[in-house]
């Protein structure tokens, strides 16, 4: 599974692909099991280079029941500095959030180091 | 004829260019022409010999001091920027202008934009190539925005030092 | 205190103008992504992981109450309320938006503040010993020269596309607090035997992937020659640094390929040309050096005694100050003052972060009772440079009511720390809660005063912000198979006796450093003859008896 993310050229705000739009928050992120519907998607937002930047996709893997950024540095994307937990998209809090914080200590508990990869 | 743009008393200013680029797989073109410095080094004195004016193409990799012999003879030394990252030719004009006391244009060429144009005229830099597209106008803007400069260069423009006397 | 003319104001307006202008061609479309970046880098704003980050120079570290206030003002109103102090002496906003960058760099040009050649392939933010004009060991105030080398370097039109990035350190006093052979330059000021003054030039030291001690080339430069011998530097440097390897680009690979004598003999051949064609010439003249020099001359300085009863009767009742003046004070060369450090490093907060509040609440301590001079430590803490010890107690007071009076200058946990991968687009590893987590496990004061000077510094990857090479104890994040680990190194020092760490042994994961640390600092406790450091006895030792304590304990 993956999704295409970026950041958003007038503020730098992590920003995710849904359906041809950007939205902020992963939780809405659109998902692609199919790699041709997102390598279209990728090639729709580099397309926009006056709306977003570093336009590329993320591998995902399902952690708790949602799918979740394989790669720590998207975790920590996704959520926002973990010295701040009041700062970046976590301070808003739901299942989501939650479940991509515990998908980084369930890899640290059972030591299954692939679920975090780098891209 | 394509232009260029000219630095002149201080100003950008369009101007005709005179000068046939030849690439060194090309045969070459009548009129005045600016070649590579191994074919200068090969075919000059001919190309000189038929009355011509020839101006020399150096990279970014070939030293100025290839040429110090030959400065009197050449038109044009058109500094050839691979990357505008790549500042090597910042200080090949200033040692034309500065050490080898060349008084013929020394041209920018290559991946030239107009945001170097302030460090290209301080370095001795008196025509220009742009590759953004950038005329005479954006030059001049761009070249003349900073109204003091803190050091010495290859221009005439005084320090900061020397206008707080 | 250097305060600018209109020259300097003007060169600030321009600057701010043209990058309003290129910010307005990026967001119109004329300008790519590729073509933007150096514009932006050049102006100190990156694009990192949550945001764009903006780095503003500190020039030589020095900064007034009216600039720092200004730093919180723009932290309230653009950021998220923070700033993060950096090991080149600059300030870091983490949280800036694109379109506020040009009205934030108006603000900054309103008190004389710029984000220019914080980043970029050009002559970076020039660092200076933040004791200067304050401590009695130096032979000179090392800003004079650090102020003309700010202007010398500010839109050099030959050096604004060097291979690489470049850093050059000043400082007049045998104890190096600017880390200066580990610097492209280290300007070392020295006082020959007839009383002239001169620079010990070290050129091609560095950290990053390939660490080297800066050699030195000349042994005593003139010091009104120091301008064109740094341009002869910088050209051979510019002329022959690789560019064709991003990693070995520095000019300590350039210095390392042709052997220091070659390298040398040619800055002196192309110093010499110079002088043969000068006109006029680089160096300043006499008046320029005598203006700067009036800048920073000593001021408002009263006649005291060498001992002051306030401070002395609050250090017998008080303990907590009493730890503080033993750890964060120290000497002046005034009698009756003291330089007094404020350290960035609370137990449990991010290692070189200030809120807004405490930036104000420095500002008005420094205006009360510091003359109104503020330095930024490369070890990413603060200065009030000139305290009367009378001020002490009050200057103590405020800080603690800030959060600010942490008593543990040069103790371990003041912990260097780059913003690693919490933020930077850079990292491979978090550095910022490796330094809290092991801060927390030396959080009882009094056995870090017994554990005395030791130096921990964290790099989140290679690029080594977080000067881990010459970290007593160094920590450099790596990325193994996806996860955090964390390679240990021992015995660098980053100081006049400058030395790269040696590794410990295989990177640990993230949770077991602050162990390992503990379990290091327990072994220097053992092996310790009285008055060694931490330093000292690894150099005694080496590495064997640390290493077998650390991993033994992995089994």
């Amino acid at each position: 599974m993956k999704a295409l993310t970026a950041n958003r050229l007038l503020d730098g705000e992590v920003v995710f692909w849904k359906a041809g739009q950007w939205v902020e928050r992963f939780a809405d992120a659109e998902l692609f099991s199919d790699d041709e519907a997102a390598t279209a998607a990728e090639a729709h937002g580099k397309n926009q280079p006056t709306v977003v930047v570093d336009v590329y996709l993320i591998d995902l893997i399902e952690a708790e029941g949602v799918w979740a950024p394989i790669s720590y540095r998207e975790r920590i994307r996704a959520l926002g500095p973990t010295n701040h937990l009041a700062h970046g998209k976590q301070a808003e809090g739901g299942a989501v959030i939650e479940a991509l914080q515990h998908a980084h200590g369930a890899a640290r508990s059972t030591g299954r180091v692939n679920l975090i990869k780098r891209k | 004829m394509p232009t260029l743009i000219r630095w002149r008393d201080g100003r950008a200013e369009l101007a005709e260019d005179a000068f046939t680029h030849v690439a060194d797989d090309q045969d070459v073109a009548s009129g005045d022409v600016i070649i590579s410095l191994s074919r200068f080094q090969a075919d000059g004195d001919r190309l000189l010999h038929e009355g011509r004016k020839v101006g020399v193409r150096l990279t970014s990799e070939e030293a100025v001091e290839a040429l110090t012999y030959d400065l009197p003879r050449i038109a044009v030394v058109a500094l050839e920027f691979p990357k505008y990252r790549d500042g090597r030719h910042y200080t090949n004009a200033r040692l034309l202008r500065e050490r080898f006391a060349f008084t013929g244009e020394v041209r920018a060429v290559g991946d030239v934009l107009r945001e170097q144009a302030g460090f290209m005229v301080r370095c001795g830099f008196d025509a220009f190539e742009p590759a953004d597209g950038a005329g005479s106008q954006e030059w001049d803007a761009a070249a003349r925005r900073y109204r003091h400069v803190y050091q010495r260069a290859a221009d005439t423009r005084i320090p900061a030092y020397v206008e707080r006397e | 205190m250097y305060r600018y003319d209109t020259i300097d104001r003007e060169m600030l307006a321009d600057r701010a103008a043209e990058f309003r202008s290129q910010v307005g061609r990026r967001l119109a479309g004329d300008l790519s992504e590729d073509q933007f970046k150096p514009l932006r880098l050049m102006n100190g704003l990156y694009l990192q992981l949550h945001a764009y980050m903006l780095r503003i120079a500190i020039p030589y570290g020095s900064m007034n109450p009216i600039q720092l206030r200004k730093l919180a003002w723009i932290a309230r109103t653009y950021d998220r309320g923070y700033g993060h102090f950096t090991t080149r002496t600059n300030l870091q906003f983490h949280w800036i938006k694109l379109r506020d960058a040009p009205d934030i760099l108006d603000e900054l040009a309103s008190v004389d503040m710029h984000a220019i050649q914080t980043s970029g392939n050009c002559i970076r933010n020039v660092t200076a010993d933040p004791y200067a004009g304050a401590t009695a060991e130096e032979v000179d105030d090392p800003r004079v020269w650090a102020e003309a080398i700010r202007q010398w370097s500010t839109f050099h039109p030959e050096f604004s596309f060097l291979p690489r990035k470049f850093k050059i350190a000043v400082t007049a006093a045998p104890k190096d607090r600017t880390a200066a052979r580990v610097h492209d330059i280290g300007l070392v000021l020295k006082r020959a035997r007839d009383g002239a003054l001169g620079f010990e030039v070290i050129v091609g030291g560095g950290m990053g992937r390939t660490p080297h001690i800066g050699p030195t080339i000349r042994e005593f430069l003139p010091v009104n020659r120091l301008m064109s011998y740094l341009e002869a530097i910088l050209r051979v440097y510019n002329r022959h640094g690789r560019r064709d390897n991003i990693y070995k680009a520095r000019i300590k690979i350039l210095v390392a390929a042709l052997g220091v004598e070659e390298f040398t003999r040619q800055v002196e051949a192309e110093w010499l040309k110079m002088d043969a064609q000068a006109e006029g010439g680089v160096d300043l003249p006499d008046t320029e050096l005598a203006r700067i020099r009036g800048a920073f001359a000593p001021t408002g300085f009263e006649s005291l005694p060498l001992q002051s009863e306030p401070l002395e009767l609050e250090k017998a009742a008080n303990p907590a100050f009493a730890r503080f003046v033993r750890n964060n004070l120290k000497p002046h060369k005034k009698p009756g003052y003291g330089i007094v450090e404020i350290s960035l490093k609370a137990v449990g907060e991010t290692p070189g972060d200030a809120t807004a509040d405490q930036m104000d609440v420095v500002a008005d301590l420094a205006e009360r009772y510091g003359q109104g001079d503020i330095r930024v430590t490369h070890e990413q803490n603060l200065v009030l440079p000139h305290v009367k010890l009378d001020d002490v107690p009050a200057v103590w007071a405020g800080l603690r009511e800030a959060g600010l009076a942490t008593p543990n200058i040069n103790l371990v946990s003041d912990i260097i720390a780059c913003p690693g991968l919490d933020y930077c687009a850079l990292a491979n590893a978090r550095a910022i809660p490796v330094a809290q987590n092991i801060a927390e496990k030396f959080r009882d004061e009094e056995r870090a005063e017994l554990i005395g000077e030791l130096k921990i510094k964290i790099s989140g990857c290679i690029n080594a912000c977080g000067h881990h090479h010459v970290g007593h104890i160094g920590i450099l994040g790596v990325d193994k198979k996806g996860e955090e680990f964390y390679q240990l190194t021992l015995g660098g020092s980053g100081a006049e006796d400058a030395a790269l760490g040696t590794i410990l042994g295989p990177a640990l994961p993230y949770d077991r450093v602050a162990d390992a640390v503990d379990t290091l600092v327990d072994v220097y406790l053992r092996e310790r003859t009285d008055g060694e450091r931490f330093l000292d006895t690894f150099r005694r030792t080496g590495v064997a008896p640390f290493k077998e304590a650390v991993y033994a304990d992995a089994h």
